[in-house]
């Protein structure tokens, strides 16, 4: 559906995207995971026609995608990283401002708009100035405006930035039902959390490169670690921490503030292992928490650095 | 339509701001206009300064020219002591002093010698008294030259003195040679419309000027020719209101003076012309500026700047060479100048009716350039932005 080939952008000597390419399939929810300034918002803007990029080609619906493509334009839904929308119009003013960009029908306008406004949740706000809404209620407002029109390609940027959990949680399963609905999504984001929870696929980006593609499975797979285990221990000696170290599966272990933190390979009985060993050795320890590796882990282990740096 | 309708539906969301702006200047400009509109027919007044007069040559000459100034101003009896007058100039207790020197008549009559005279440096009363001590010398010069003795020149030159001439304007225009009170309203309207069109349309601009708005906008499927098309057209729609207000409000202040006014169709084609200018210029501003102080503060200087270098708050004829020239490359001043045509004249004649139509081709071409400018600026920003 979107094919993205050997993308170069470039700002003065600063290198935004470094030939980027992505393939994207029709009916995917594709996450863009990267932390600030990663290069995210540039490959959007650049897939939108909004910036003019040095090199590469983006083709979007088997066509090429120019600033003038008004036919694919038609398909697609954008919803902005901030909100977007006029403050001296209504909501229901908005979404139908939005809506006319795309549909000239006004009696089809009429339809999507009280269906975005039903779908965000949007009914008893619907004569409300966007100034007297909440910030979550803004947001939702955002997304109604971008997805009114009901695009085959959604594009989101950053959508829950600034939300309260419960809009947050309400906007994720809204992207969710969209994409039962039949729209390929694509979502950035710097929260993990929520491209793992609903992205299909996902690609890290880094310094406007592709490190790593693939679904959450495939790229927890594609790491060192299997398992971080993470244990309360008192007095630790370095003879007890180097055994530890040799333990089979170990490859890295770390203690501070009497905090074991032992990352392990996939493997089986892990856990059962480390506790075995502590008992057998009489070493005291208090809470003990097992956890799979997650796409912060991923991300460290690749760009050897925090996603949220 | 979209674009078009959303326009609208934020001016009317901005309509109490929209009147409260036409309300404003429409008051400001017909209260000026009111009394410089009543000065302007009957101010001229003659004015009698004090003067002294120090006679050290005492012959008939001397006399004469102190006799002739007599007539115009109060000669005050004052002290021939250089510490004593310049204490009166000072103190403004006399105005001018005329130093008559021995031999007076051979020295200024026939020869080259001025008359030694004290003043207020650069006066207009200075001037003033100037003036008529040139014209008492020069006529009795002419007068001599011409075969008359100097005593009787001196009393011819007095007596044409006491004469008052009767002054009958000519009444070009149909008003009795005196600008009628619509044609200064038309001379202010410049200010009013340039006025209000920026600062209203600025302010409508703003919600259009966002950049997360513009680009979704972009991000559309309608293209940015569209988009400039629609806008434009709310802000006509805009326009020509304000220019039906504006043309409304001479007929009910000056009623069938001006309706009966032959040249009522020029004065409207010019301030239409004038309305198309004002529009190019809020689109241009109005996509340049993003903030209301930015918008209040561009507008102030353009519309007073523009209203005082081409002749709207004060008559081109007052203004100087260079300010002229100046103005000549802003459109308010074609503006003026077909505005001056009108009201001075009944009816155009054909050189007249060229250099009108000149003065409104040249106002469309500047509502061109900026209408040009505006559309580049849009696209650039449109590019640079992303």
């Amino acid at each position: 559906m979107i094919h993205i080939d050997n993308l170069v952008k470039r700002y003065g000597t600063l290198v935004a995207l470094d030939h980027l390419s992505l393939d994207i399939k029709e009916g995917e929810i594709f996450g863009l995971l990267g932390p600030n300034g990663s290069g995210k918002t540039t490959a959007i803007n650049c897939l939108l026609s909004l910036l003019k990029y040095d090199k590469g080609t983006i083709t979007i619906f088997g066509k090429e995608m120019h600033p003038d493509s008004y036919d694919i334009k038609q398909n697609i839904g954008v919803v902005m990283q901030n909100v977007a929308v006029f403050e001296q119009m209504s909501v229901w003013e908005n979404i139908d401002y939005f809506c006319g960009l795309y549909i000239k029908d006004k009696e089809k306008r009429r339809e999507l708009v009280e269906e975005a406004i039903r779908f965000t949740g949007l009914q008893d706000f619907k004569k409300m100035r966007p100034k007297k809404l909440s910030g979550g209620l803004l947001r939702r407002l955002n997304i109604a405006c971008g997805i009114v029109h009901k695009p085959k390609l959604i594009i989101m940027d950053e959508p829950t930035v600034a939300v309260d959990p419960q809009s947050r949680n309400r906007i994720l399963e809204g992207i969710l039902e969209l994409n039962r609905q039949g729209s390929t999504i694509i979502y950035t984001s710097h929260y993990m959390e929520e491209v793992e929870q609903i992205c299909s696929r996902i690609a890290i980006i880094d310094h406007g490169q592709v490190l790593s593609i693939g679904t959450t499975e495939e790229l927890k797979s594609m790491i060192k670690t299997g398992e971080t285990i993470t244990i309360e221990a008192v007095a630790l000696s370095e003879d007890k921490l180097a055994q530890i170290r040799r333990l089979p599966h170990v490859f890295d272990i770390s203690y501070e503030e009497q905090i074991l933190k032992i990352r392990l390979s996939s493997a089986k009985h892990n856990l059962v292992r480390i506790l075995n060993y502590m008992q057998e050795h009489d070493i005291a320890f208090g809470r003990v928490f097992s956890e799979l590796p997650t796409l912060n882990d991923v991300f460290l282990e690749i760009t050897g650095k925090e996603l949220r740096d | 339509m979209t674009v078009f309708k959303g326009f609208l539906t934020i001016t009317k969301r901005n309509l109490r701001m929209v009147f409260l702006y036409i309300i404003i200047f429409l008051a400001i400009s017909l209260l000026t206009q009111k009394m410089l509109g009543t000065q302007g027919a009957v101010s001229f007044k003659q004015e009698r300064l004090n003067i002294a007069v120090l006679d050290r040559d005492g012959g008939r000459l001397a006399e004469g020219l102190t006799e002739y100034l007599s007539v115009y101003h109060n000669i005050k009896d004052i002290p021939d002591d250089e510490s004593i007058l310049q204490d009166r100039l000072f103190y403004r207790e006399i105005y001018y002093i005329v130093t008559i020197p021995e031999d007076f008549e051979n020295k200024v009559l026939h020869g080259a010698q001025t008359l030694p005279v004290t003043k207020v440096p650069g006066s207009t009363s200075g001037f003033y008294v100037d003036q008529q001590i040139n014209t008492f010398i020069n006529s009795v010069r002419v007068m001599t030259d011409g075969g008359f003795s100097l005593t009787d020149a001196v009393e011819k030159v007095k007596e044409y003195s006491q004469e008052t001439p009767d002054v009958t304007m000519i009444d070009k225009n149909g008003h009795g040679g005196v600008m009628p009170g619509h044609a200064f309203m038309y001379q202010y309207m410049p200010y009013i419309i340039i006025s209000i069109l920026c600062y209203t349309l600025g302010y409508i601009m703003i919600e259009f000027n966002k950049p997360d708005v513009r680009k979704r906008m972009r991000c559309s499927a309608v293209s940015d020719r569209t988009l400039n098309t629609q806008l434009f057209l709310g802000y006509t729609v805009v326009g020509f209101a304000v220019w039906c207000i504006c043309t409304i409000m001479p007929v009910f202040v000056y009623g069938r003076q001006f309706l009966t006014d032959a040249n009522l169709p020029f004065y409207l084609m010019n301030s239409f012309v004038l309305t198309i200018v004002s529009l190019t210029l809020a689109f241009f501003s109005g996509s340049l500026l993003k903030s209301e102080e930015l918008i209040s503060a561009v507008v102030n200087v353009l519309s007073l700047g523009m209203s005082f270098l081409c002749g709207v708050f004060v008559s081109m004829e007052i203004l100087g060479k260079g300010v002229l020239t100046v103005a000549h490359f802003l459109p308010v001043y074609w503006y003026e100048v077909s505005n001056n045509l009108l009201a001075g004249n009944k009816s155009l004649s054909p050189a007249q009716m060229t250099e009108f139509f000149t003065g409104l081709g040249i106002q469309l071409l500047f509502a061109a350039a900026l209408f040009g400018a505006a559309l580049v600026f849009r696209k650039n920003r449109a590019q640079t932005e992303g």
